[in-house]
């Protein structure tokens, strides 16, 4: 009787899970099923547009396509930095609005502004500032006698890395602040207090209280970070274009050009699935970490 | 109570009064042929005053206003047409992208395609346009300027009309090259001596002035040097790649010495066309590679350098001759379109010369009709017309090919790495090379 009853609920669980399950499959599953099931096609320009079966050959000059890892490589390189620089800014950002001083609701609203601007719109203006001739930067830079002579900062390769990589960092180090001071807040007062007068020092605090109890927080901020940072298109594409020499083209330029202004969908699509798989990879490893770290604070 | 005045307004009330009223056959018969009299009538009368056809088109925001007067004026003289013409982003590979996604997705809303030059060939390969050799007799045809007509063509077949040519040219300083008593520089060697001896003497801060930043118009201002030094970038018939040859490579080398001699500014790795006007505009530069948009500007009132300035054909290797970068605006009809015979009315009509002249002398650009040139209106609201003509007259066509915007990435990739120092104009030229040849095999 008890597990008639037991099957009957199972069986209305399963069918209220329905619609979010296919839900999922119709926005998640079927799209990526339909990028892999077209990078076995060649399917471009020289096909006129049919598709045409052409095994894993899409896989097999993403091999030898220099500009594939030359772009994978300035997107891992974006990211490492992006994500260093915004995790020990955000950290900082984020201790400072920690403390209580006046004024303090104040500057949280307007530390989380550059976050909330359109990415574009930040682009163009950073375009500018960094531009060799009208750019403040330089200006600055000049006026300080720092340098002699306007620097070229979006014409030279790995200036204009740093150059997008500074406008990011701008822009989304908000983001993180406010997601280490969530963090931050939920932490007790009452440890640090007992850690003091056991005769410790703020910095044996933060590094033996703080950082330990915070890193859900800065592996779920990183994460985050991570994924979008890897995908970045618009501030890139507005301010560089992906020259000079294509030293700052992030993977999704190139997958954007090769479907878009080369009609080449197959490669596209091969494309795609690869810096899938490589998210996915770098997502779990991330997971992965994270589930260990709560099991051993647990 | 109500209710029953406004019974009227219900179906059935009318219904049962209708049926009683046809109850007889006699009145039935009456109210049959009067009701088939007014639907023939209707649709007698929606025939004869049918609506005009709309034809649409996605136009730079920029040049719809341009163009709003030519619009009016065909409208007046076609009034079974009405020309719809949307209003797209300013930046053309924007509008490239909109056209592309419209296509793409089928069932495109435009009828015509307002073209650059360089879509056509993937256009045409993409079997989005229609062919347009037969509506045109080679007699019509050759009023046009060659290059502006070869750009249309895809594997023989016709796809754009041009209404308006464009050609990469050499602006220079006559007050500045005066000074020195040189003539205009023929060569790219006269050139740097002219620049080198005005930038000794502190007459000039900079010599030479070009669009180096990775995009479409490097490889435009590229096209020009390789022509000027007697190479080739890829070969439409052969499909032979000429970028490794020794004068795609003394090409390279010889915009890489205008960097390193200090004639250009290491900036022009990050310049675009707007960079090197302004930066020309504002005095102290000698010359400039630049489109003929350039010179109303450089010419304005609020210009320092108004009336100082000249413009000549591209300059080029001894014993070569002189390339410019043939570009320039033109409709295509779409294959999709319902209305294929009144599109192909508006571009009869504004590839026409007079639409060309009314559009050209309210917005100064350059005509595709070759005699225009020379049109005494013309000429006299803008004297330089007959020598732009030389200039588009020598104009070379960037390759033909459908992949062309693959190509084109290609080579600004490497031309870049070349001018920024990250290669050296031997390697770069041999990797562009491999990589197009590879592109052009798949």
């Amino acid at each position: 009787m008890a597990s008639k009853i037991r099957t009957q609920e199972q069986a209305t669980g399963w069918l209220l899970l329905l619609p979010a399950v296919l839900l999922l499959l119709l926005v998640f599953a079927y799209p990526i099923g339909r990028a892999f099931w077209l990078s076995l096609f060649t399917e471009n320009l020289g096909t006129n547009l049919q598709p045409v079966f052409s095994g894993v050959s899409n896989y097999g000059r993403m091999a030898v396509d220099s500009r594939f890892w030359q772009s994978i490589w300035n997107t891992s390189l974006f990211t490492a930095l992006a994500l260093t620089l915004e995790l020990v800014i955000g950290m900082a950002i984020a201790l400072l609005l920690n403390q209580s001083f006046k004024g303090r609701g104040i500057v949280r609203t307007v530390a989380i502004l550059p976050w909330a601007l359109p990415t574009a719109l930040i682009a163009l203006t950073w375009a500018w500032i960094f531009n060799d001739q009208f750019g403040v930067w330089n200006d600055i830079l000049l006026r300080l006698g720092i340098i002699q002579n306007p620097v070229n900062w979006l014409g030279e390769p790995t200036l204009a890395l740093l150059a997008t990589v500074a406008a990011d960092v701008w822009k989304t180090t908000p983001f993180v602040s406010i997601l280490l001071l969530a963090g931050l807040q939920a932490i007790s007062e009452d440890l640090y207090e007992a850690h003091a007068i056991d005769g410790a020092s703020p910095w044996q605090s933060f590094r033996r209280i703080t950082l330990p109890l915070l890193l859900p927080q800065i592996l779920i901020a990183m994460l985050f970070r991570f994924a979008q940072s890897f995908g970045i298109f618009d501030l890139v594409q507005v301010m560089t274009g992906g020259g000079p020499a294509g030293s700052t083209e992030m993977v999704s330029l190139y997958i954007y050009a090769t479907v878009m202004r080369y009609l080449d969908f197959g490669y596209g699509a091969a494309l795609v699935v690869v810096t899938f798989v490589i998210l996915i990879i770098a997502v779990a490893i991330a997971a992965l970490v994270i589930n260990r770290l709560q099991k051993n604070s647990a | 109570m109500i209710q029953r005045y406004f019974n009227w307004l219900r179906p059935t009330t009318w219904w049962s009064a209708a049926r009683r009223f046809t109850a007889t056959p006699l009145r039935f018969g009456a109210v049959a042929i009067a009701v088939c009299l007014s639907i023939v009538l209707s649709a007698v009368m929606a025939l004869s005053q049918s609506r005009p056809v709309q034809i649409s088109v996605l136009v730079q925001a920029l040049e719809t206003a341009q163009w709003q007067s030519v619009i009016e004026s065909f409208e007046a003289e076609n009034p079974d047409i009405d020309l719809n013409m949307v209003e797209g982003p300013n930046a053309t590979n924007l509008v490239e992208d909109l056209y592309t996604s419209s296509f793409l997705l089928g069932d495109s809303p435009y009828d015509l395609v307002y073209m650059d030059i360089v879509w056509v060939p993937k256009f045409a390969a993409a079997g989005w346009l229609m062919g347009l050799s037969d509506r045109l007799s080679d007699a019509e045809l050759a009023e046009f300027l060659d290059g502006d007509i070869n750009g249309g063509r895809y594997e023989g077949e016709l796809y754009r009309v041009p209404v308006r040519s464009d050609g990469g040219m050499l602006y220079y300083r006559t007050d500045l090259l005066e000074q020195i008593g040189a003539a205009p520089p023929d060569t790219v060697d006269e050139m740097m001596q002219i620049s080198q001896s005005l930038q000794s003497s502190d007459a000039a801060q900079w010599g030479y002035l070009w669009q180096g930043r990775q995009y479409e118009g490097l490889s435009a201002m590229f096209v020009e040097m390789l022509e000027g030094f007697g190479g080739f970038w890829v070969d439409p018939d052969t499909r032979e790649v000429g970028l490794d040859q020794p004068e795609a490579i003394a090409a390279v080398q010889a915009l890489l010495s205008t960097i390193e001699t200090d004639v250009s500014p290491n900036g022009v790795t990050n310049y675009q066309e707007e960079e090197a006007r302004r930066l020309f505009q504002s005095g102290g530069s000698v010359f400039m590679r630049n489109w003929p948009y350039a010179w109303a500007l450089v010419n304005g009132d609020d210009s320092p350098i108004a009336g100082k300035v000249g413009i000549k054909p591209m300059v080029h290797q001894a014993g070569q001759d002189s390339g410019a970068c043939q570009g320039g605006w033109g409709f295509g009809i779409s294959k999709s379109t319902p209305h294929p015979d009144e599109a192909w009315r508006v571009v009869e009509y504004f590839s026409s010369a007079p639409a060309q002249k009314q559009f050209i002398l309210e917005n100064a650009y350059v005509p595709s009709r070759r005699a225009l040139f020379n049109d005494p209106d013309i000429v006299a609201e803008f004297s330089h017309y007959p020598d732009l003509l030389d200039v588009i007259e020598s104009a070379v066509l960037r390759p033909p090919i459908a992949q062309y915007a693959q190509a084109s990435d290609i080579l600004q990739r490497f031309l870049s790495a070349a001018f920024t120092g990250q290669m050296s104009p031997e390697r770069a030229m041999q990797a562009a090379a491999r990589e197009t040849r590879r592109l052009l095999q798949s």
